[in-house]
């Protein structure tokens, strides 16, 4: 076994470091830090984006065909772990989950249009998938696309379709025959936000974070807006679920701020002039995030590695994203017991942008547990396809 | 980046596991429930197949392969709860014989201990100290040699080794000895542990040991211990992580087959949650000992023993958890003595405080942690 990165790919992870710090300009940094452009849209960060379009890293593991350079999942996660350490809003379900998959499947138009302008970083996707009677159970949906001569005649709502104030499709899937198994009646759509038809409501969540409720009514498409094959689009929101669930909880951002907790613990005084850092609770809590984040970080190499064998168990995808999440929480707690009540303080109040982190990633994180697939269903898969145990009702 | 064993690691792995198993069914290891845990004939068995002398180099009789080998063996005797000395023997024991001391000691002892001929077993630990890195026993020099007086406790099998290695605060720093287990002064007393292991309190009064029997010194025995203690930790991990995974399958198999309600047990979502957290458990705990038993070879001193005390923390946290959560989904058969269960579950507890249990090792961490960040910021 070699458990840590070869020369080369500690090479790459330097290299990516660095370009990220020279992408990182006082503009954007600044852009990022204003109350409502944390999670992207800014001229700024549309400007960071293109320039990682341009330099290759967006098509970085997509396939050669589609224009990619079929990076190792390993290489792919060494830069998904350096950006999301960053805490650019990066579109991983734009870049990883649809683009690849329209590229596959989609008609002329599409991939020179949508794929085409996510590989230079000039589009980005919102994902059009929960409605408010399908979450869980997605293959409950009931936005409908009725077929009407060379066009499709779609209406329904679509709930949480966050980064929809600035995308610019849905990735929408509508049910397109009524009568078949649910699951087999859903087809894809890429929907663009300026369509006649289209709307949205802001919903405002806990964490200050904005996602929508959105509107299709009689919006008309043409059928090159379609997808893949009438009513196979099951298939195509399932293909990429491993590498989203993989992108949710890299253990990057979680060991950074750890990592700048300890070194404000080590560079702080109390009052009694004795170091934050010596205190005995202190250490102990630094120690028990690092024992977590160790296995973290070990969780999402071996999936990598695996993804690269094409041994990845379907059990594997399921135990990193509960076990990454749930830590997540526990982490903030953790650190935010060490910071003290400063951390409580809305991170706009903090000169420091770690502080406001904590306090911003605390509120944010509670929705890692039930977002992308709710733990409790992949501790289901876990134990059907880990440990073969019979399912219940499901 | 690489988490695949070698072919001849799997050969190793097969043929551990075959020998092992052979031994070791359940009525098998009734035989052992009362008495003294130790299975010699399968002790000879492992011996004969070249097995103990795994990680013994092979000018000194054994197969030379490195220490990940002789884990996926410790790993195995978990798997089976088998009733032999296996860290105290061929990880703390033999591998700090063969890594610190000079070519005369080896060849003397190594070939015998991977043959099976000879049991050496480390009683490095202190009274109140679960480590090896502390000493309150002293040793005197005396005009031939060595004087050693003081106590050594939770010694495993130390009335069947042959020879004992043993540590002792000198005036100059700690020292390392070696001397036969029936040396006029060594006295010892049998406690049998929660796991039915006999373990030995030795009162050492005026033992007289040779220039020659003082193996290690000053600043190499400190770190021979320390590293020693790196190894056995991660050993010990790989121990628990055997046990651990069989806890977690055999819960998974009974529950898939057991009915009530006229369903199987499994079907519950409590139930199929429950054993999946145990499953999450068990992979983190895999995928850290495997860390930790790279680290002791491949990384820097500071990185190893943070990694061993993370796997450490992980197997007791593990362990206790799947070990419980294995029991309450049995049922009654969890606990009861005729199905194979309860000796994982009295194993998993006992190495859990073994060498470091969890509130000391994140302990240790934290201080690690503290002068690392300290460091940098100086």
């Amino acid at each position: 076994m070699q458990i840590e990165f070869s020369a080369e790919q500690k090479a790459l992870q330097q290299e990516i470091k660095h370009y990220l710090n020279q992408l990182f300009t006082p503009e954007l940094t600044a852009e990022l830090a204003a109350a409502g452009a944390e999670e992207g849209g800014g001229p700024e960060f549309r400007k960071a984006l293109r320039k990682l379009g341009e330099d290759g890293y967006i098509s970085m593991s997509w396939p050669k065909e589609l224009g990619g350079n079929e990076a190792s999942a390993i290489d792919q996660y060494i830069f998904t772990e350096e950006i999301i350490r960053t805490g650019f809003p990066y579109p991983f379900l734009t870049t990883e989950a649809c683009g690849p998959v329209m590229a596959q499947h989609a008609s002329e138009l599409v991939r020179e249009t949508v794929v085409k302008g996510i590989l230079k970083g000039e589009v980005v996707v919102a994902i059009g998938y929960s409605e408010p009677g399908a979450g869980t159970d997605l293959a409950a949906l009931q936005t409908k696309a009725v077929r009407d001569g060379d066009e499709w005649v779609i209406n329904g709502q679509k709930i949480w379709t966050s980064l929809a104030e600035y995308s610019d499709y849905v990735w929408l899937a509508a049910r397109t025959d009524p009568d078949a198994p649910k699951h087999k009646g859903i087809t894809m759509f890429v929907v663009p936000t300026d369509a006649v038809g289209f709307s949205m409501s802001p919903i405002w969540t806990l964490g200050s974070v904005r996602t929508n409720a959105t509107f299709y009514e009689n919006i008309r498409l043409k059928d090159e807006w379609r997808v893949g094959d009438v009513n196979q689009g099951w298939k195509l929101i399932t293909g990429q679920l491993n590498r989203e669930r993989l992108s949710l909880v890299t253990h990057g951002q979680a060991e950074e701020l750890y990592l700048r907790v300890a070194r404000w613990a080590a560079s702080t005084e109390t009052a009694n002039g004795e170091m934050i850092i010596d205190r005995a609770w202190v250490r102990s809590n630094l120690a028990k995030v690092r024992v977590g984040l160790e296995a973290l970080k070990l969780v999402c190499w071996k999936q990598a590695w695996a993804m690269d064998k094409g041994t990845l168990q379907m059990a594997d995808a399921s135990v990193a994203k509960v076990y990454g999440t749930e830590f997540f929480l526990e982490n903030y707690r953790l650190l935010m017991e060490i910071v003290g009540q400063a951390s409580t303080l809305r991170r706009d109040e903090h000169g420091d942008a770690l502080m406001g982190a904590l306090e911003h990633r605390y509120r944010t994180g509670s929705i890692l547990t039930f977002g992308g697939g709710t733990n409790e269903v992949q501790r289901e898969i876990i134990a059907g396809a880990g440990l073969w145990m019979p399912r219940g009702r499901l | 980046m690489n988490f695949e064993l070698t072919e001849d690691q799997r050969d190793v792995q097969a043929l551990a596991r075959k020998i092992i198993e052979d031994y070791c069914s359940n009525e098998q290891l009734r035989e052992f429930d009362q008495g003294e845990r130790f299975d010699e004939a399968l002790w000879q068995e492992l011996g004969k197949a070249g097995l103990l002398g795994i990680a013994i180099e092979e000018q000194y009789g054994g197969m030379g392969f490195d220490f990940e080998t002789l884990c996926l063996l410790v790993e195995e005797v978990g798997r089976c709860v088998a009733p032999l000395p296996i860290v105290p023997s061929l990880v703390l024991a033999a591998l700090l014989v063969q890594r610190f001391a000079h070519s005369e000691v080896k060849n003397n002892v190594l070939p015998d201990v991977a043959s099976g001929k000879s049991m050496l077993i480390a009683a490095l630990g202190d009274v109140d100290d679960c480590g090896v890195l502390s000493s309150r026993m002293q040793a005197k020099r005396v005009d031939s040699g060595w004087k050693l007086d003081g106590e050594k406790r939770f010694v495993p099998f130390a009335s069947r080794a042959q020879l004992l290695l043993v540590s002792a605060q000198t005036d100059d720093g700690v020292g390392v000895y070696l001397l036969p287990s029936d040396s006029s002064g060594v006295s010892m007393q049998r406690h049998t542990s929660t796991a039915g292991e006999y373990q030995y309190s030795l009162a050492l009064e005026n033992v007289r040991l040779s220039n020659q029997q003082c193996i290690l010194s000053g600043e190499q025995a400190a770190s021979a211990l320390f590293e020693v203690n790196n190894l056995g930790v991660a050993a010990t991990c790989a121990q628990i992580l055997g046990i651990c995974d069989v806890m977690l399958r055999t819960t998974a198999a009974y529950t898939s087959e057991r009915e009530q309600f006229g369903v199987k047990v499994a079907t519950f979502q409590a139930v199929g949650q429950r054993a999946a957290d145990s499953y999450i458990d068990v992979e983190c705990l895999r995928l850290v000992t495997q860390k930790a038993i790279y680290a002791v070879e491949h990384e820097a001193s500071q990185e190893a023993l943070a990694a061993c005390l993370v796997a450490k923390i992980w197997a007791g946290d593990a362990g206790h958890r799947v070990s419980h959560a294995s029991q309450h989904l049995h049922g009654g058969m969890g606990v009861d003595r005729d199905y194979s269960l309860w000796r994982y579950c009295l194993w998993a507890k006992q190495l859990e405080l073994t060498l470091g249990n969890s509130a000391e090792s994140t302990e240790r961490l934290g201080q690690e942690i503290a002068e690392e960040f300290k460091a940098l910021e100086q």
